[in-house]
């Protein structure tokens, strides 16, 4: 079941004060942040966010094809391991 | 032989299940254009007469059904967007690996297509020591 329209998308409160303060000091700073479960909503567009994955933060910059995504989907959880030849080019990798 | 918005030829099947032969009209899709053209869903296709088939050719289209084409661009375009923007989701139909979080240890041959057999291929390159 989806979300009630009513409560609007979810935006963690301490990722909308970063977004709030990045917006009234037109800082195109990175933002730094843990919260995958946030809904990126319109104001999201044009910042980048350094999006925790677990180990390290993956920079996503937001475009207006993303909103309704959370922030979680593009920053992946798990390395994509491929089998095949072990030659140095594909170690290099 | 009849033909229904553009290229359908449905043959010698009740008409309910041969305007399923349109890509985006299925079981219950059929049942209502059917009900909106007010015509009988145990008629065979081709006992239509001109003037049945433009009933539901009118029920089709004034019923906003997205079909063949659209339906079809629709979802090239969904898929588009989310690989564009390289989500999750858009990652896993770019590598033909199942969207919804199904396990892929086993199973998951619809998505992944026959198996193949992948041998280690030795580096080369590689220091040989003593094993």
């Amino acid at each position: 079941m989806g979300r009630s329209i009513k409560k609007g998308p979810f935006v963690d409160f301490h990722l909308l004060d970063k977004i709030q303060k990045a917006k009234d000091t037109k800082s195109k700073a990175p933002i730094k942040t843990w919260s995958r479960r946030s809904m990126i909503t319109p104001d999201f567009v044009g910042l980048t966010f350094n999006v925790h994955n677990g180990k390290m933060f993956h920079p996503v910059f937001v475009t207006e094809n993303m909103v309704g995504h959370r922030l979680g989907e593009f920053s992946l959880t798990r390395t994509f391991k491929k089998h095949g030849a072990h030659t140095a080019k594909a170690e290099a990798k | 032989m009849a033909r229904i918005i553009g290229v359908e030829i449905p043959p010698q099947k009740r008409i309910d299940i041969a305007l399923r032969y349109i890509y985006g009209i299925g079981p219950t899709n059929a049942k209502e254009v059917l009900a909106r053209a007010k015509i009988d869903p145990s008629i065979r296709a081709k006992d239509l007469t001109e003037q049945q088939l433009s009933q539901i050719v009118h029920a089709i289209q004034d019923g906003k059904y997205v079909i063949e084409g659209d339906l079809r661009r629709e979802i090239g375009m969904n898929l588009k967007r989310m690989q564009g923007i390289k989500c999750y989701r858009g990652v896993r139909h770019l590598r033909g690996l199942p969207v919804r979080g199904q396990r892929t240890q086993t199973n998951a041959r619809t998505r992944k297509g026959p198996r193949k057999t992948v041998g280690v291929v030795r580096n080369p390159g590689a220091k040989t020591g003593i094993h």
